[in-house]
């Protein structure tokens, strides 16, 4: 891919903004943390070797509890063939990874009922939450959701918005008036009104989730839209454009909407911020995603259910929340002053 | 310019229409309302102990007759087509009348009215403390632009903003209420209110209202003190601050008399938004903190299926927001004369 100079100098503006920058290497990190996930939070062990045998079962298909001799047909419980390979001195080793619990799985002590504190000794790094369930698990493949989520609701609202806000711009006229009378009907319902009547009656699914996010949702950027391709298609390059030949939809798409990403691009990290953010509290409320999908908004319900019992379990969920949020928000800060550098003139 | 308001005005019919009949007739079309409420009550209170059938079960006996229920659609109406009930609707509201709550059996605007004095509070303290401190806040902090005390405070309202407001309510309660036990877990006032003299009850509310205003107040801070910041800092940097400061005026005289004055525009038009803070509270934050303001009334009667009192609550926030939009741009057309609208 070959970068504009504009481009690159924003980039390097970018860099130059120290808040911002550490922000994104740090959350690239998060990032790239979560995607591996299963390779430090798992209840499957990274590598075993039995009868002279490698196994790698973390990405793989189940393997059986017969495999590794046990009596079982279901999923090997790796801690247990750990364990019991460590104790018979077998042949072979299990390594596990850092946390050996996924975030489904219920960890039921026999001499003692969860939650159960933060430990060391029995790997749950952050405690479980009141089914058992590893915290820190829950709170990494909860963030890895939502911001899978994000993600996506950002892809459909931002294509359906931007379309359909440069069409107003480039056309105008009537079809401008009725779509934003429209449009202020749209914003104007109460969107949690509607998601909690429609989750009540249909099952909630992530794919359902994000329809009615993006339904009600896309509307936020059509007006920056609007006025920018307004103001664009009176450009030179664009009416040269119009003048060579190019269709309705050439002059959109390959002329005018490059122009307006600069824009866009600014908007970008505050909708990720949102978009979590608004899955949070209808997981906190109850209409988010069904359990037991790991959530930060089902594990902050829980917490504040035992603020004084388990405080780890809203203190871990919060931490985690707030630095990822405020992270996007400083990249955030600083790709706005990247990318719409203003020079001020000050006096001393 | 006052045609153009006039036009503005009228275009509010038809957007509280829409946003109105849209919102009534998903009320109407999806299951779960009042009569199916009263039908599955009426089963189980018939098949006590038969295993506790589920709403939709239908097959077992009924404790209700066809007629009953028909009876019943009949009194809310849902016996008619949509449209006909939306009209019955909008023709109680034209004569002030939003109907009595499915729960309460009380007129919905009395339910509206006593919940409006809690969110009016919070939204009218929020607004006020968010001016005194985004106002001297964003001056400063375009004046000592690029300074440490610019960078902390940049970090400490944009971490601010990025915090969730119901999130910012949780930390709060986590820390000052449960474990330092500094203020109440919640509520809008304490138990023993009714025995206390007129300051008390004054003082017991704001010492209630700490962190919640603490929490609707974090995140809010942001935006304008930004806006602040920027918009003085565009404006000292303009040509008439120059000549004034060329001139021989000293620095701060120019700040007070030239540029402060013009940017206050945009804080200024900004201030038509704030009609709708009056009511529209949060109502997760009025639900962690257990206070009885609109967002919670909202939030129950929709749990409950108390469709006037969801209606109710739409009629009033969306034709304040709508004003609301339009008084921004009066605001705007005060304070800025050099803008036409047309």
């Amino acid at each position: 891919m070959k970068l504009n100079p504009t481009t690159l100098k924003r980039l390097k503006q970018f860099r130059s903004i120290k808040r911002g920058y550490y922000s994104f290497v740090l959350f690239m990190i998060c990032l790239l943390l979560a995607a591996l996930a299963e390779l430090w939070i798992n209840s499957r062990a990274i590598v075993v070797k039995y009868e002279g045998h490698y196994y790698f079962p973390t990405y793989g298909a189940v393997i059986p509890g017969t495999t590794f001799g046990f009596d079982y047909d279901y999923e090997t419980v790796y801690r247990d063939l750990q364990k019991r390979m460590a104790e018979q001195n077998e042949d072979g080793f299990v390594l596990m990874p850092l946390v050996p619990y996924n975030a489904l799985e219920n960890d039921f002590k026999e001499d003692s009922y969860p939650p159960a504190a933060p430990s060391l000794e029995s790997k749950h790094f952050l405690g479980t939450d009141k089914t058992g369930r590893d915290v820190l698990a829950r709170v990494v493949y909860g963030f890895r959701i939502a911001i899978i989520f994000s993600l996506i609701l950002l892809f459909f609202n931002y294509a359906i918005g931007m379309t359909v806000g440069s069409m107003m711009g480039f056309f105008g006229g009537k079809f401008d008036i009725i779509m934003q009378r429209l449009i202020e009907i749209w914003t104007n319902v109460p969107f949690l009104y509607v998601i909690i009547i429609l989750v009540s009656i249909f099952d909630a699914t992530f794919a359902l989730l994000i329809t009615i996010m993006v339904f009600f949702g896309w509307t936020g950027l059509t007006f920056y839209m609007r006025t920018t391709v307004l103001q664009e298609k009176v450009k030179e390059y664009a009416l040269a454009a119009r003048v060579i030949g190019a269709g309705t939809f050439r002059t959109i798409f390959h002329h005018i909407l490059p122009n307006t990403i600069s824009l866009i691009v600014t908007f970008i990290p505050f909708s990720v911020t949102g978009g979590i953010t608004s899955l949070t509290s209808l997981d906190y409320l109850g209409f988010g995603l069904p359990p037991p999908t790991p959530s930060w908004g089902e594990l902050m319900s829980q917490g504040m259910e035992q603020l004084e019992v388990a405080s780890w379990i809203i203190i871990s969920v919060v931490s985690g929340m707030v630095a990822i949020l405020v992270m996007i928000t400083f990249i955030g800060e600083g790709i706005r002053e990247a990318f719409d550098p203003k020079k001020y003139t000050t006096y001393e | 310019m006052t045609s153009y308001f006039l036009r503005r005005l009228l275009l509010v019919i038809p957007t509280f229409l829409g946003i109105t009949l849209l919102v009534f007739g998903i009320t109407r079309m999806t299951p779960g309302g009042p009569v199916e409420k009263i039908i599955s009550q009426g089963q189980q209170a018939m098949g006590e102990g038969a295993g506790g059938g589920g709403s939709d079960d239908r097959v077992r006996g009924q404790a209700l007759s066809d007629e009953q229920i028909a009876d019943l659609k009949a009194q809310y109406n849902f016996d008619k087509p949509i449209h006909i009930q939306y009209g019955i609707w909008l023709g109680k509201l034209l004569s002030g009348n939003l109907g009595d709550s499915y729960r309460y059996q009380e007129p919905v605007w009395d339910l509206i009215k006593d919940r409006l004095t809690v969110s009016t509070y919070y939204g009218v303290m929020t607004m006020i403390i968010t001016y005194l401190v985004c106002i001297p806040l964003g001056v400063f902090k375009a004046l000592k632009h690029k300074s440490t005390f610019d960078n902390m405070s940049s970090v400490l309202v944009f971490t601010g903003f990025s915090i969730p407001s119901f999130v910012m309510a949780i930390i709060l309660l986590f820390i000052f209420a449960a474990n330092l036990e500094w203020f109440p877990l919640g509520g809008f006032y304490g138990d023993e209110y009714d025995d206390m003299g007129y300051w008390e009850q004054i003082l017991n509310i704001l010492y209630h209202s700490v962190l919640p205003l603490g929490a609707y107040l974090f995140g809010s801070f942001a935006v304008m003190t930004v806006m602040m910041k920027n918009s003085l800092m565009d404006n000292l940097a303009s040509d008439y601050v120059r000549t004034a400061i060329s001139k021989g005026i000293d620095f701060p005289t120019a700040v007070r008399k030239h540029a402060l004055r013009n940017s206050l525009i945009p804080i200024a038009t900004h201030f038509g938004n704030n009609i709708s803070v009056f009511l529209t509270g949060s109502f997760l934050i009025e639900k962690i903190f257990d206070i009885d303001g609109m967002g919670l009334l909202g939030y129950e009667s929709v749990l409950e299926r108390d469709y006037p009192v969801v209606m109710g609550i739409l009629v009033v926030s969306s034709l304040l927001l709508l004003i609301g939009n339009i008084l921004s741009d009066v605001c705007v057309a005060i304070v800025d004369p050099r803008i036409k609208f047309d």
